[in-house]
């Protein structure tokens, strides 16, 4: 009966269901057509007309439903009602013999449909302590940090950390590699470079002190080697600008850590003022001697420059690796990490040298200007998300990420850099579909078998995914 | 006792339908002071008998307390007033818990309660034989009844604290009590919480606690809604909250008990302040000892009857008796440290709101309860030393 109200029921009504419980059903019918004719002589004795519209009528309680309670006061009837259950709760324990279920049962939502609504994202981050901050060069800051206890930062060479700055309102959030050697004692730092309009980046430069705090996660990221004492071999690095923070972390931990493995680095500047650890390269190369041979090349060299000129070019490049003489021995590993355009060239040039692409590692920094931000759907979406072999459902609201919306549901999820960077957060699209920030770590094999980053990653329509391993 | 031999002669089936009625009579015979049976017979009847606690519809209780209103806003007691203040600086939001932990209730390594808070060697002397994966659930089972128990009390002390604020005189009261009202809605939704979304497991109310609350809801006297609330329930709360504190490996419940133990300890602690002065001087002799019995009955039923039946009904209703199930779980290491730690916190607080009284001790000495006289009560104590405490534990 959609969109019909139902009339109230009134003493006919009760008259009519009382008299059909009480004579043989053939006589039903009548009794039915008296109780509707009653009503209507009355309600035209009371000076209501029947409304002159179809379907405006509220339709009668069907007469084996009447309630036969309903005309009484209603504080009784909810005492009637009480008495009954008492009555019942007595009966079932003493003569049948049965207790009430002693869990309360509540009806759930179909199985895999449990929605958990959206709530108040957890904190990802965790702050740090700032210890020392130190200037490298006109644009660029080295900012030392430690635990909020004061315990060094856990880390593997080449790793970042994902910092968030509240700016005007709004977070801003950052990689940042860690820059020092990995070792028991030393100082952790990240390094930031002034970038042009870059507002972390200057942000970070103009105000950073001693003693503040820095939201950060991680650190994260697999553009990292596993030093061991044993080993003898040679990296092969190349690096733009400040690229060199995460090639500095590497080369360091490696020579001073595998004393028979050497290091040669190839490291494009626009100035020999904007050399970012110029002074640590040239002493760390007079402690280990020829096992560290580095190769500045710049881009604006002065009259006398005996080195590299240039922009890190295709051409340059093969130029400085024959000037340096590396022949690739078809175990050299090279680690490449700087603007876009010189990691093309350096992957090009490798490449036309016989070096396979699973020796060739890369860490990429895009600029946030560069970035592609994904928008997610404008309604809130379902995600259904299997997990240990559980499915639960969670609502993701506009603005949100899955990764966002699953922590906020209470979900564990697993991440770490939470910006697209590590691949911590990777699950398998099962169905639907999700749209992630671009450029973002994952691999074209990987986009081909359906896998998406939770962190960056919206919803466009519902879609299910699958947390793999956990 | 006769209906004991009573029920020891009947067909099991029998004994099986009848047992909880006996009980429910034998409690409320043995209660001694007629006004304390008058005042909590009514109550009593719907919990026990009725259990209207477990019909599958929402109670309705009429509560008979009058409204106190005081229009000159009075500073009238600041010690009240003071906690009120540190009340307002120790809320806290129950959705910053650690809720992304996982919580497997079977999980052996961060178990919820101990292996040992049952003693099932005391199970297999009755016949009864569990396998460990069957331990671990009836275990687990426990624990997911405890927590409800917790849950139905929170939802006992959220309207009885708004009832205490709608009744006490002290507008310093009034005031500190708004701060308990938010505190119980938190309690009650991270508990709710934590068992909709972790265990998925959730028990109908015990009677006894029904029977409690009940009776506090619908006693018209503001003070014994208070001695109900603050002293006896927000004890008894205190008792299991800090043992299962102390026992539980799981991180993310012991993050939640940390903070709701550090509200309640002012709950209590408000408690002995407005009921010492009232008890003291303001109430006639009669009065003064019909409140004492009145909490000794409470203590009593707190003491012995609070036993998991629920999970006794759920398991073993035709393995064992209920008497016998009472006994098991009496007996069992865990129960006796959460009866332990529960009247540790109570009996100072009866103490020093002078419901001790010479006349009732004998009392407590044959429930074995004196031993807790000198502890430190509510007042004296802050929720950071109580965690300190059940810490070094
Ligand atoms: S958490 Fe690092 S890519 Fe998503
Ligand atoms: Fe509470
Ligand atoms: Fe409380």
């Amino acid at each position: 009966m959609v969109g019909k109200r139902q009339a109230r029921v009134g003493r006919f009504d009760v008259a009519a269901a009382l008299a059909a419980r009480a004579l043989p059903g053939a006589m039903t019918p009548l009794i039915e057509q008296a109780r509707l004719d009653a009503k209507m002589i009355l309600e035209r004795a009371s000076g209501r007309a029947p409304s002159p519209l179809i379907g405006e009528q509220a339709e009668p309680a069907p007469l084996r439903e009447v309630d036969l309670l309903s005309i009484l006061p209603r504080a009784f009837v909810e005492k009637l009602r009480s008495a009954e259950r008492d009555v019942r709760m007595l009966t079932g324990r003493l003569i049948l013999g049965k207790n009430p279920s002693p869990l309360i049962e509540r009806s759930r939502p179909a199985a895999g449909a449990v929605v958990s609504l959206p709530r108040k994202t957890p904190a990802m981050t965790r702050p740090l302590k700032v210890t020392d901050v130190i200037r490298e060069t006109d644009d660029a800051v080295s900012i030392y940090l430690t635990e909020a206890d004061g315990s060094a930062l856990e880390f593997r060479p080449g790793q970042f950390l994902s910092v968030d700055v509240i700016i005007d309102g709004e977070r801003c959030r950052r990689a940042y590699s860690l820059a020092s050697a990995c070792m028991a004692g030393t100082p952790r730092h990240i390094t930031v470079k002034r970038i042009a309009n870059g507002r972390v980046s200057n942000h970070l430069n103009d105000t950073i002190r001693v003693g503040d705090e820095l939201a950060v996660l991680g650190p994260s990221g697999n553009f990292t080697v596993e030093p061991r004492p044993v080993n003898e071999r040679h990296l092969v690095m190349i690096a733009g600008g400040s690229g060199i923070t995460p090639i500095m972390s590497i080369l360091e931990t490696i020579l001073r850590l595998e004393d028979r493995s050497r290091v040669t680095l190839i490291y494009g500047n626009r100035s020999w003022k904007d050399v970012i650890f110029r002074d640590r390269l040239a002493a760390l190369r007079d402690e280990v001697g020829d096992r560290l041979i580095v190769d500045h090349v710049l881009e604006h060299a002065p009259e006398d420059w005996s080195g590299g000129r240039g922009l890190l070019t295709r051409d340059v490049l093969e130029g400085r690796l024959d000037a340096l003489g590396i022949q690739d021995d078809g175990l050299q590993r090279y680690f490449l990490c700087g603007p876009t355009p010189m990691m093309q060239a350096a992957h090009e040039a490798l490449q036309a040298r016989g070096v396979a692409a699973n020796r060739v590692a890369e860490e990429r920094f895009t600029r946030p200007e560069e970035r592609e931000g994904a928008k997610g759907s404008s309604e809130a979406e379902l995600v259904m998300i299997s997990r240990c072999g559980h499915e639960h459902g969670i609502q993701v609201e506009p603005g949100q990420t899955i990764l966002e919306a699953a922590l906020a549901a209470g979900i564990d999820m697993p991440f770490s850099c939470a910006m697209g960077g590590c691949g911590a957060c990777r699950v398998r699209l099962t169905s639907g579909d999700v749209r992630m920030e671009e450029p973002n770590c994952l691999s074209r094999a990987e986009l081909e078998q359906r896998y998406v980053l939770t962190c960056v990653g919206r919803p466009h329509a519902q879609s299910s995914i699958l947390v793999e391993g956990a | 006792m006769l209906s004991d031999k009573v029920l020891d002669n009947l067909p099991q089936e029998v004994r099986r339908r009848v047992e909880p009625y006996v009980e429910a009579v034998q409690l409320m015979t043995q209660t001694s002071n007629a006004k304390v049976l008058r005042s909590m017979a009514p109550s009593g009847i719907r919990g026990l008998i009725l259990q209207r606690g477990k019909q599958g519809v929402p109670t309705k209780m009429p509560s008979h307390h009058r409204v106190y209103f005081d229009w000159t806003y009075p500073n009238d007691h600041p010690d009240m007033r003071e906690l009120y203040t540190r009340a307002k600086e120790q809320q806290w939001n129950g959705d910053d818990l650690p809720w992304h932990i996982d919580v497997d209730p079977e999980n052996t390594e961060k178990p919820i309660m101990p292996r040992q808070f049952m003693a099932f060697d005391d199970l297999r002397d009755r016949g009864i034989r569990l396998t460990d994966l069957e331990e671990r659930r009836l275990n687990s089972s426990v624990a997911s009844w405890m927590l409800s128990q917790f849950l139905h009390g929170e939802q006992g002390a959220l309207f009885a604290a708004a009832q205490v604020t709608e009744a006490v005189q002290f507008f310093d009261g009034k005031l500190y009590g708004s701060t308990q009202v938010v505190d119980e809605g938190r309690h009650v939704e991270v508990f709710h919480r934590y068992l909709d979304t972790k265990l998925n497991k959730l028990y109908q109310i015990n009677d006894n606690l029904f029977v409690i609350i009940d009776a506090l809801i619908q006693d018209s006297r503001w003070d014994v809604k208070f001695l109900g609330m603050q002293i006896m329930v927000e004890g008894l709360a205190l008792g299991a909250f800090g043992t299962l504190y102390q026992m539980t490996k799981e991180p993310l419940l012991k993050e939640l008990l940390r903070m709701v133990i550090q509200d309640e300890a002012r709950h209590v602690h408000y408690g002995v302040l407005a009921l010492r002065d009232h008890f003291r001087h303001e109430l006639s002799d009669s009065e003064r000892r019909e409140r004492e019995d009145w909490a000794f009955e409470v203590a009593l039923l707190m003491r012995n009857r609070f036993l998991s039946f629920e999970v006794y009904e759920e398991w073993f209703e035709h393995k064992l008796t209920r008497k016998e199930w009472a006994e098991f779980v009496t007996n069992s290491p865990g129960f006796a440290v959460f009866r332990q730690v529960m009247f540790k916190r109570l009996v100072p607080n009866l103490r020093e709101i002078g419901l001790l009284s010479d006349r009732i001790k004998p009392h407590y000495d044959r429930a074995g309860l004196m031993k807790y006289f000198d502890g430190q009560s509510a007042r004296e104590l802050s929720g950071d030393q109580m965690i300190a405490e059940l810490d070094a534990a």
